[in-house]
């Protein structure tokens, strides 16, 4: 009698202790944790900073931030990575700092995270994230070792990332009674014939500077013109013909734009579309927010987006932010919560409509957030044509985006001649992929 | 015995602490730098985690045309800022050295530029410079002239005047310094012997002051070999690469192609440069002055 009490009593004991178990919230155990992390100074980051308040409210997870400017970041990533214990939990990473950490050891494999039943959520629906943006930020090892593939897997998840976009002044095209650009042809036409109908207007603005500036705003043409920087086996051929159209359309713009364009860096370029100088504008979605700004914008209420035209084939670009957990991070788990939590679904639309750039095909589509930001539908759209192949992500490409920088800073300076620029680049490309070991196999 | 060791040796007991501290401060990292520059080291790795190649990245370099481009970019850059701001500013101090009243607020109005953050220097003027708002096209366009492409055509050209701009009123002030502590008797017999003000300048002032003059282009020659934040606050070293000089090209080459082994082999370079500098100005002051000295003899002996 005493013995089946006692077995019936430490069954209820048993049955209490699993409610509670089961009752508990994944979150319970790591409540009042502390976890820091690294953002970049960077208008999605400003408005992740509004929603972190409603994440501690909902997991009792305190978050301490350390915002800095986005070079910085890199810089100071750098060190803290290579310590045995860092102070870092989570991080914002650029996209082309994905090839140094992964390469280095120094990010968190996700998978470990994901397949713990404990952490992971059940609805957080990983196939309603922007396939582009997955592949291009978060996956590494895959086909040609820095995207999605069999070998691959995932290092980080895309938080803040953008695409490149065409931004048109409707009153100029109402004026004039022209086409928004669907083709490379039409915008290059259009961009040209506005400095003649609007005198003093340039037709599009692009970003030129010597170095990063020109590297970036040539590629932008690659893509949807068919070229690409390396072919399968890792030779340049960036100095093919869809590599000179490309850099001819970058001339072209460069000659029909503002004023001093060959010389604008990105804060350049869109300061001359914000201030009513050019007709349109071909990068990231990032602008969209500042555009909608009276504060900063004399063109509000008239700007219409489109589609990054298209070449021989749709091509925009893919980049901006990734977040991921650091190697020597002190919380992890409650870091990929923290990280789970952001790009859900609904950390997703909270950021969307705080003026950040959403990660998920589900929020660009959502009603609510297209009754803020009526662009969101169309930047959508264009997402479902991201590249994420538009430049490699290899440990050398900073040393190769430079000198392709640099050089094509001099065709639209000092007039050099594009294909002999081009083949320049291929041949100094050349070298360095032979001493970084790219040539090892053939 | 013994206490007559320890006498000869407290001198050198007295300066330990600095020679320590100076080991510590000026040499380690000196050789730090040397060490880095024979190895294949990125930031991700510890140096000691990186690989020995020798004299690698400096041959590399050698025969590198960027790098060449760019230290031919330097050697330009200092040699006209130097140049110009002598002659400004040794101007300006000849000009000025007499009783002006409120000549206290005029040294200090003029050595502002001096004081003010590279940084700011660097976006006031690409601000002066911008093709269209910026104040010199607006001014060319009010008077009936075409805009100038600044920053573009004449990159370089525009990085200097703004270095001009700057660092002028060091050499103006140490001029300046330099020329109201000269002997007056010897500025009185000139004048008393008949020597226009010219002759004054060329004859008497400029030799008495050249030890000073030696000494402060040195230091600002020194100085414009590493100058960094203007020219990358106004070009970023563009367009192409005239005007990336090595102290850009170092920092890009470190933070950008993460190759500090590559960078630490730049640095050693620049080093060497301005040590060869350096030693080559101390050797011509030392020929002045021997030459001077055996001038002096010589007059003595005569007389």
């Amino acid at each position: 009698m005493l013995k089946s009490l006692k077995r019936a009593s430490v069954g209820a004991v048993s049955a209490i202790a699993l409610t509670t178990a089961a009752v508990a919230g994944p979150y319970d155990e790591y409540e009042g944790q502390t976890l820091i992390v690294n953002f970049p100074a960077h208008p999605h980051f400003d408005a992740v900073m509004k929603i972190l308040p409603e994440f501690t409210k909902q997991t009792g997870i305190e978050v301490e931030v350390d915002q800095l400017p986005y070079l910085k970041m890199r810089e100071r990533q750098t060190l803290e990575l290579a310590q045995d214990e860092g102070e870092y939990d989570l991080i914002a990473y650029v996209v082309f700092s994905k090839a140094d950490y992964v390469y280095a050891d120094q990010l968190e494999n996700l998978a470990k995270y994901f397949m713990n039943p404990k952490l992971a959520d059940p609805s957080y629906d990983a196939d309603d994230l922007i396939d582009g943006y997955v592949y291009n930020i978060g996956f590494a090892g895959g086909n040609k070792g820095y995207l999605e593939g069999k070998t691959g897997s995932l290092f980080g998840i895309p938080y803040g990332s953008e695409t490149s976009i065409l931004g048109y002044r409707t009153d100029i095209f109402e004026k004039h009674g022209l086409e928004v650009p669907e083709t490379y042809e039409e915008m290059l036409e259009i961009a040209c014939k506005i400095p003649e109908l609007e005198p003093g207007m340039g037709g599009l603005s692009s970003r030129a500077a010597s170095g990063h500036h020109a590297s970036h705003a040539f590629l932008l043409h690659l893509a949807p013109l068919g070229g690409r920087v390396f072919d399968d086996q890792w030779n340049p051929i960036v100095n093919n013909e869809a590599g000179v159209q490309a850099a001819n359309a970058l001339k072209t713009i460069v000659d029909c734009g503002p004023e001093g364009a060959a010389s604008f860096g990105f804060g350049e370029a869109l300061g001359s579309f914000l201030n009513g100088d050019t007709a349109m504008f071909l990068d990231t979605t990032v602008v969209a927010g500042q555009i909608n700004d009276p504060s900063k914008s004399q063109v509000v209420g008239k700007v219409g987006w489109a589609m990054h035209p298209m070449g021989v084939r749709r091509g925009s670009q893919t980049g901006g932010f990734g977040i991921g957990i650091p190697a020597n991070a002190e919380n992890k788990e409650a870091a990929f919560l923290l990280m789970q939590w952001l790009t859900s679904k609904e950390g997703d639309k909270l950021v969307a409509m705080a003026g950040g750039n959403p990660s998920r095909f589900s929020t660009h589509a959502d009603a609510e957030v297209n009754e803020k930001f009526p662009h969101m539908a169309t930047f959508g759209e264009a997402l479902q044509h991201a590249d994420p192949d538009w430049r490699p992500i290899i440990p050398v490409w900073g040393k190769i985006n430079a000198d392709l920088g640099t050089t094509l800073s001099k065709v639209l300076t000092e007039d050099l001649d594009i294909q002999e620029a081009l083949d320049g680049v291929a041949e100094r490309t050349q070298a360095v992929m032979e001493e970084a070991g790219y040539y090892t196999w053939q | 015995m013994t206490s007559q060791r320890l006498n000869k040796l407290t001198p050198y007991m007295f300066m330990a602490p600095a020679a320590i501290i100076m080991a510590v401060a000026l040499l380690y990292p000196l050789g730090y730098m040397i060490y880095g520059s024979f190895r294949d080291w990125n930031p991700s790795q510890t140096i000691g985690e990186s690989e020995f190649v020798g004299f690698k990245n400096y041959i590399t370099l050698f025969y590198d045309p960027a790098f060449r481009e760019s230290l031919s970019v330097t050697l330009t850059f200092a040699f006209a800022v130097v140049t110009a701001e002598l002659v400004i500013g040794v101007g300006l101090a000849l000009l000025l050295d007499r009783n002006i009243r409120g000549m206290s607020v005029l040294r200090t109005l003029f050595i502002l530029p001096m004081m003010i953050a590279p940084v700011v220097v660097g976006l006031m003027w690409r601000y002066m410079y911008h093709p269209t708002v910026g104040t010199f096209n607006r001014w060319l366009k009010s008077w009936g002239f075409e805009g100038v492409d600044w920053l573009g055509q004449h990159a370089l050209l525009s990085v200097i005047i703004a270095d001009i701009w700057q660092w002028t009123p060091f050499i103006f002030i140490l001029s300046l310094a330099a020329l109201q502590s000269l002997p007056r008797s010897a500025l009185e017999a000139a004048r008393i012997d008949g020597a226009t003000a010219w002759q004054q300048i060329w004859y008497i002032k400029l030799p008495l002051m050249m030890p000073v003059l030696i000494v402060t282009a040195l230091l600002r020659l020194i100085d414009a070999f590493k100058v960094l934040e203007v020219i990358l606050v106004m070009t970023e070293g563009g367009p192409g690469l005239s005007t990336e000089i090595v102290a850009l090209r170092i920092s890009r080459t470190a933070t950008e192609f993460r190759e500090l082994g590559t960078a630490a082999a730049m640095s050693n370079y620049l080093l060497i440069l301005l040590l060869v500098l350096t030693l080559a100005m101390f050797a011509i002051t030392r020929l002045q002055e021997a030459r001077a000295a055996r001038l002096a003899r010589q007059i003595q002996e005569e007389g």
